[in-house]
């Protein structure tokens, strides 16, 4: 690392910006030593920590930082370094000219690791993407994926994964999705023979994703049904499958699996995920309300989700209620809202559930009552309310949503008793759920333990045990900070 | 012009001719000639090449399928309608950007959206449906298969029928009828559940029967279980049998057992 402090001598004299920079440039060389460790000793843990500390600095980079970063890292002759270049806008170099200089003389004996060069990549990327210049930020990813294509190492995983989601990101931002989807699809293939099992999840997520944002739901689902599974790598990749399955699950009307795949995606997600949560929350109240069950009123009042969620809030009043106009109207007020959310389908739906609510109110309440009281409660509007009233009422006993008889000669609706329900096995099934969920949940969170190795090595004395435990925490919160990462 | 395409073009003609004459045999022979011809220009689906005639090869192509489906239609052969209409809609998705907007395509597609409620393939139905733009939601022919499908989902089944009253085209005539039909079986089952008996009247005319002699023919086919007597229809109530007092045993014992053996874990 001679190379190392030479040119850190040239660098900090030199500088005439602010203080802040020349520690951002010791952090990002700091941050490719880790990774030039890392892939020596091929350790995947110190390069994903290396990305971790990155996205911590994602905010300071400027593209004066970058440049110095991009002459220290890569050989300064060398077409990589000019492509990169050429993205970075050039602010006042009279300074690195002294550089390359130095740099140039010492080209022999550096050799340039592919995890560093790929490095540069994603740093540029993320810099453009950042600076909204999105239209070099997509053929900036298009040269690194072809330049990943090649490069055949488990230790870059990581850093590919990230630029394959930056890459999509970058079309999406600039509406072109639909390009990318053969070249997405090819990777996908490239990263299954290759046994790379982060860029496979990662890549399937940014397929589904490309095909959920064109409602091709059809071809999602025929993918995700063929893609091979496996242990899930990266918590947030896992978060994100689960939403897409359930959104896929939702339109094709199978509601409980739906309602799993949603609750689970929002549960695991990481408190910083905000946007992510309040959405898998959207999908999940609707999903609820076409099961026909009315989620709480906690759901709506989590910190931060409730101005988003007061159109869910008002909508599931009015299926609670039984109201069809007041559904409508709700529906309408807030037309806007559900169609940015991509909704809007599933609130036409939704009225099937806002009738047969009412129907189950007024079989409760009532014993015995007329089909055409039924309709004015009803409120229907149509051509014929009281025929209308009579078939709706007949379906909604035949899918055992309400227990009645209908008497056709007299028009009414002739209402059950309800049995003891403790008298049934239903308290048990009930039960039985709960147990078994709080067991699974045991038993994941077992299996999520991380144990520091070496500690059955040597019996510790008190000095000693009050390290490793001071240890533990700094491990834990680690751990809980990782879990932050800005994705 | 290219020599194929004016052969295409001609026997397109034919074709057309031939359907008007209601000579379906030559129809289908026609078709199939038609098809094979398509093959040769590279212009179409899935090849797309950008080829000078492209616009008007890829024109063509559709009205050909457009008027295979109509055809199917007439033949009232479903299985031939579900191919026409997968080979014709890469046309309306991806060559959307390079053709005109054809006139048939709403109409198109309203019919197949009824087809997939008549055969009850609610989670294709619905899927369809997302893939259509809000201006086309508000096409009557688009309009009118989604009304249906929500009378048909809350069961205000006599909206269902009344609807085939207005049908915005005469080619929707086919399903509606076999939708009627799907209609009769599920009001006999609702009414099964949800009323001890009917007179002979109700029921005849709840069940759209013209006459009292296709009820019963209908009732001793379709539901032996009914009986009829008095001049009324006794729908068969022998479902409440004692409820059951036994103790789903080997359910118990399963559910105890893993209690038993996740506990043991917990140490």
């Amino acid at each position: 690392m001679t190379q190392d402090v030479e040119m850190k001598d040239h660098q900090t004299p030199s500088q005439s910006v602010s203080s802040s920079v020349p520690s951002t440039l010791q952090h990002l060389k700091e941050i490719a030593s880790v990774i030039e460790t890392g892939s020596y000793a091929k350790e995947i843990r110190r390069i994903m920590r290396a990305i971790r500390l990155t996205m911590g600095l994602r905010r300071k980079l400027t593209a004066s930082v970058l440049s110095a970063f991009l002459n220290f890292a890569l050989v300064p002759g060398s077409d990589v370094h000019a492509r990169l270049s050429g993205f970075v806008p050039k602010e006042g170099e009279h300074d690195m000219e002294v550089d390359t200089a130095t740099s140039v003389t010492q080209t022999p004996a550096k050799h340039v690791l592919p995890e560093l060069e790929i490095y540069c990549y994603l740093l540029v990327l993320l810099f453009l993407i950042d600076q909204k210049k999105y239209n070099e930020a997509k053929d900036c990813s298009s040269a690194s994926i072809a330049r990943v294509k090649s490069l055949n190492r488990r230790t870059l995983d990581v850093l590919a994964s990230r630029l394959y989601f930056y890459y999509s990101y970058s079309y999406e931002l600039t509406g072109d999705l639909a390009e990318i989807r053969g070249n997405l699809l090819a990777l996908h293939r490239i990263a299954t023979l290759r046994h790379d099992e982060l860029g496979q999840e990662t890549l399937l997520n940014l397929l589904l994703r490309n095909y959920l944002h064109y409602n091709l739901y059809d071809q999602a689902e025929k993918l995700r049904s063929k893609a091979p599974r496996f242990e899930a790598h990266s918590n947030q990749q896992f978060c994100r499958y689960l939403f897409y399955l359930g959104k896929i699950r939702t339109i094709q009307l199978e509601y409980t699996d739906a309602k799993e795949s949603l609750l689970q995606a929002a549960r695991k997600a990481p408190v910083a995920a905000q946007g992510f949560r309040i959405l898998c929350n959207k999908w999940a109240i609707l999903v609820r309300l076409l099961l026909g069950e009315i989620p709480e009123r906690t759901t709506f009042m989590q910190k931060g989700m409730e101005k988003a969620l007061r159109p869910y809030f008002e909508l599931t009043n009015a299926v609670r209620i039984g109201d069809l106009e007041l559904f409508r109207a709700v529906a309408e007020k807030f037309a806007g809202t559900f169609s940015a959310d991509r909704t809007n389908n599933l609130i036409v739906r939704l009225r099937h559930n806002v009738i047969r609510t009412g129907l189950r109110n007024i079989s409760i309440s009532y014993s015995r009552i007329s089909l055409v009281d039924v309709a004015k409660k009803l409120r229907l509007d149509s051509a014929n309310p009281v025929a209308d009233a009579e078939s709706i009422v007949a379906k909604a006993i035949r899918d055992g949503a309400i227990d009645a008889t209908l008497d056709h000669a007299n028009g009414w609706v002739v209402s059950k008793e309800t049995g003891d329900i403790y008298s049934t096995t239903e308290p048990q099934l009930a039960f039985n759920s709960r147990i078994a969920f709080c067991l699974n949940m045991h038993n994941e969170a077992v299996r999520a333990l991380r144990f520091p190795p070496n500690t059955h090595k040597e019996k510790e004395g008190a000095e000693k045990r009050r390290e490793r435990q001071q240890q533990e925490q700094e491990l834990a919160q680690h751990i809980a900070e990782e879990d932050d990462d800005d994705f | 012009m290219d020599p194929k395409l004016t052969e295409v073009s001609q026997l397109f003609e034919r074709f057309k001719a031939a359907i008007t004459r209601k000579d379906y045999d030559t129809c289908t022979q026609q078709l199939s000639q038609l098809k094979v011809m398509l093959t040769g220009f590279r212009s179409l689906p899935p090849l797309f090449e950008e080829t000078p005639n492209s616009v008007h090869e890829l024109t063509l192509a559709r009205d050909i399928f457009e008027h295979a489906v109509l055809l199917s239609v007439k033949i009232e052969d479903q299985d031939a309608f579900e191919r026409d209409f997968f080979q014709l809609k890469p046309y309306y998705t991806d060559a959307r950007n390079r053709l005109p907007e054809s006139p048939n395509e709403y109409m198109i597609l309203g019919l197949n959206l009824l087809r997939l409620l008549v055969q009850n393939r609610i989670a294709e139905f619905h899927t369809e449906l997302e893939l259509l733009t809000s201006t086309a939601l508000e096409n009557p022919c688009i309009k009118h298969a989604v009304e249906l499908e929500q009378s048909f989902m809350e069961g205000a089944y006599n909206r269902v029928l009344s609807a085939k009253q207005n049908v915005p085209n005469e080619t929707y005539g086919y399903f509606m009828d076999l939708l009627a039909k799907t209609v009769r079986d599920e009001i006999a089952g609702c009414s099964e559940k949800a009323y001890d008996y009917l007179s002979i009247n109700d029921a005849r005319q709840m069940l759209l029967f013209t006459s009292d002699q296709e009820l019963l023919e209908y009732s001793k086919e379709e539901h032996s279980e009914w009986e009829v007597k008095n001049g009324s229809v006794f729908f068969q109530k022998a479902k409440d049998s004692a409820p059951c007092k036994e103790i789903p045993s080997l359910q118990l014992i399963n559910q105890t057992l893993s209690y038993a053996r996740e506990l043991e874990r917990i140490v």
